[in-house]
């Protein structure tokens, strides 16, 4: 009855594809529309917040650090409020991570400041004297991809909905104007945070490092 | 009956079936050989005698040059 | 018997692999043991700039030894064996093989622009997901073209039933397929923006809890489909070939493949317990994990019984440690991640680095061995000559031993160890350790570790000696041999 399968090749690879399709179509699907829902409040990541999650995309951050606080009590006394779903709405991709070689990072905004960040960034034993993490001194070099941040948000906007307002809009002169009016500002704020003379100076020329953007992105984590 | 707890039943009663499935299978398996309808075993031996002029097991009705003279 | 006579198995494409099956295998265990060290001593993480830090290092290591070395050994066993179970070369057809050549060639292009990508930093950050949509693109064509091999192979078979191998092939190409097109569905930015940004920038289709969902759901069956399946594939063929045993019961092996096609799939939400996934999920990728024990197990011990009667070859032959060592890693590993994805055991073993421990014994122990012993039995039939050194086979199976050892024992004690400290409370409920103190303690076993690294890297480079030495000055044989690889 059984046998004749792995003799027809066609048949058995569509038992195969039926029988390891079937847990997805359970499993995933029905709970795809209900998870996507954002908390009431929620605001989706300002372009130079989106820059700064590219620098801990690009440094990969996430082999270290983790983005999800589990329902313990020894978990929400070190970190804060445990994680819900609906914070994670905006999140493309997720960045929970699987490892946490060091601590979790979903609530760092609320207890730690640019300027720490800043030190640490450029020196982690400076504030952590025993801490293993390298120093990230390029960061405050490497000019952060604005650019392409601004060209997620318009992609996300358009294609998911994500409720931008109308300074999110496609194009070089829109970019253009975003970043001088908006995304500066911003950065320059974060800039003045840090205590970091050199920092405020290339905002100052209209450029903005990669390590205000990540900070920028830090500081939205709460 | 909300969407979650059809999911629950759902599941259970698959797991059942799939169960009895299972064991349906073994049975089937190892009675067709008890009675002498199929010999699974001789199968393995495809590993080992898989050089290009070892005669196959079962011989592939549609192969090129399968008619050999024996 | 006269048509046959002039027709050989056609090698070469099978040695074209085993070359990128050793050369992979040395960057990724090197880049491997260096990422090791620099979690001991973090000097280590300034060798080369912003290029050498830790964390952009480590998705390189898992990328190359998975996409590079595990790939090109299941590329290379593939080529090797399903030929002959269905006893067809791919000679007979030059269409077949010159697509065989142009998936290689793809394959390297793609695993070059892997590594030059995830050394700049361009990634989608998914776990074992990291290449960005061109490559994605690239690798669909590759695994097209092989399923187009496969498929064309079986298509002119002589053999009319196929072989346990074949359906695990089978399995790992669709299975394989369908996860990879699921969870890198991307919108490049490119084309929404207005032609601005980065070219090869994208965003996930899915966010937040569904992206992870969607992520765990690939990443624990990429373990399934690449890292079991094409696994258990290569040991069906080669322990029987190799020990001149046919499988024990192939009746068992029908009810494992059934069982373990089934449930695998299940089990991907213990990546996710604790998390903010509905708790009916959690719950089910948890008891499924547990039910895996049964199918893998299945296969494992239909491995160890098929030497029945025939253990004197495991102290006789090399390639026979290997592999039954490969099959009791497979058992062992395959207990230990059921028992992590037991949610009061997870709630300990999340994040620590137990879970890196439970990969490594599972890939070092188990895939890694298995392919070492599949690419050395092929290498005398491909080569026609002898295995270059039996001693050198017989040392680096136990340096790599021991490496394995000491690696996953060291990171369950760290691991454990991490865990408790996270949750350790005084007497009035105050946390007793600061994060950093968790991290201090870990120090011996990251050194233990990296050791243990080294060892197994020590191992692989003897490997490749051996093979190098094997393939140019291995003493020549008359015909294949029909079981046992000699070895000199």
């Amino acid at each position: 009855m059984f046998h004749w399968l792995e003799k027809n090749p066609f048949l058995f690879s569509v038992g195969v594809f039926i029988v390891i399709a079937f847990a997805g179509l359970i499993e995933i699907l029905p709970n795809f529309a209900e998870a996507a829902r954002p908390i009431k409040g929620l605001k989706p990541y300002t372009v130079l917040q989106l820059a700064g999650k590219e620098v801990y995309k690009k440094d990969n951050c996430i082999a270290c650090h983790s983005q999800l606080i589990r329902p313990f009590k020894a978990e929400t006394d070190r970190y804060g409020q445990y994680s819900l779903s609906g914070e994670y709405a905006y999140d493309r991709p997720f960045l929970w991570g699987s490892k946490r070689t060091g601590p979790d990072l979903h609530r760092v905004g609320n207890y730690r400041t640019p300027d720490w960040h800043a030190n640490h960034m450029w020196n982690p034993k400076s504030v952590v004297p025993d801490s293993i993490m390298p120093a990230y001194k390029h960061q405050f070099k490497n000019i952060a991809d604005t650019e392409t941040a601004y060209a997620e948000a318009v992609t996300v906007k358009k294609v998911f909905n994500t409720p931008y307002g109308p300074e999110i809009a496609p194009g070089k002169a829109a970019y253009e104007k975003y970043y001088k009016s908006i995304l500066l500002p911003e950065a320059m704020k974060i800039a003045k945070a840090m205590k970091n003379k050199d920092v405020e100076a290339m905002v100052k020329q209209g450029k903005v490092p990669e390590i205000v953007a990540l900070i920028a992105y830090l500081e939205k984590l709460k | 009956m909300s969407l979650t707890e059809m999911q629950g039943y759902a599941y259970f009663f698959l797991t059942i079936f799939l169960v009895v499935i299972l064991y349906a299978y073994i049975l089937h398996l190892y009675r067709s050989e008890k009675k002498g309808i199929k010999d699974y075993e001789k199968y393995g031996k495809m590993a080992l005698d898989d050089e290009l002029s070892d005669s196959p097991i079962e011989e592939h009705p549609n192969a090129k040059n399968n008619k050999k003279e024996n | 018997m006269q048509s046959n006579a002039a027709l050989e198995y056609d090698y070469d494409i099978v040695k074209l692999y085993m070359w990128t099956t050793v050369i992979f295998g040395i960057v990724g265990m090197t880049i491997g043991v260096l990422i090791a060290s620099q979690l001991a001593f973090p000097e280590l993480n300034y060798l080369f700039g912003e290029y050498g830090t830790f964390s952009r290092l480590r998705p390189l290591h898992t990328n190359v030894v998975i996409y590079g070395f595990t790939v090109s050994g299941i590329l290379l066993s593939f080529y090797y064996s399903a030929p002959r179970v269905l006893k067809v070369s791919l000679g007979e057809s030059p269409l077949l093989k010159k697509l065989a050549y142009l998936q290689f060639g793809l394959y390297l292009i793609a695993a070059t622009g892997m590594v030059i990508s995830e050394l700049m930093g361009i990634t989608a950050s998914k776990e074992y997901a990291q290449m960005e949509w061109p490559l994605d693109i690239l690798i669909v064509v590759i695994w097209v073209l092989w399923g187009v091999i496969m498929f064309g192979l079986i298509g002119m078979r002589r053999e009319k039933a196929l072989y346990i191998s074949l359906w695990y092939y089978i399995a790992c190409f669709l299975g394989v397929a369908m996860l990879y097109l699921f969870n890198n569905m991307e919108v490049p930015t490119i084309f929404f923006s207005g032609g601005i940004g980065a070219w090869y920038h994208s965003v996930s289709m899915y966010a937040g809890t569904n992206d992870a969902l969607v992520q765990w759901w690939w990443g624990h069956n990429a373990v399934a489909f690449v890292f079991t399946v094409p696994i258990i594939a290569i040991i069906y063929y080669f322990l029987p070939k190799e020990s001149g045993q046919a499988v024990y019961s192939y009746k068992l092996s029908l009810l494992s493949f059934w069982g373990l096609m089934f449930v695998y799939l299940w089990a991907g939400g213990h990546h996710l317990l604790w998390s903010t996934v509905p708790d009916w999920m959690q719950t089910m990728g948890s008891v499924f994990s547990v039910v895996l024990i049964l199918p893998s197990w299945g296969s494992a011990i239909n491995m160890l019984l098929t030497m029945k009667g025939e253990w004197n070859q495991l102290t006789e032959n090399p390639l026979i440690k290997f592999m039954v060592l490969a099959s009791t890693f497979y058992m062992l590993s395959t207990l230990e991640g059921p028992i992590q994805a037991v949610k009061s055991v997870n709630a300990i073993a999340h994040f620590t680095d137990w879970i890196p421990g439970h990969v490594h014994d599972g890939v070092l122990g188990w895939v890694a061995f298995m392919i070492f012993a599949a690419a050395m039995h092929s290498a005398t039939r491909v080569f026609k000559r002898e295995i270059y050194s039996k001693s050198l086979l017989e040392a680096q199976f136990w340096i790599q031993t021991t490496g394995v050892v000491l690696y996953f024992t060291s990171m369950w004690i760290a691991g454990i160890t991490q865990g408790m400290m996270w949750r350790a409370v005084d007497e009035y409920g105050n946390l007793m350790y600061s994060f950093i103190d968790t991290v201090s303690v870990l120090h011996p076993y990251y050194t233990i570790r990296a050791v243990g690294g080294l060892l197994y890297l020590v191992g692989m480079f003897m490997f490749a000696f051996n093979l190098y030495k094997t393939a140019t000055a291995g003493r020549k044989l008359e015909k294949e041999p029909q079981f046992r690889s000699p070895m000199a």
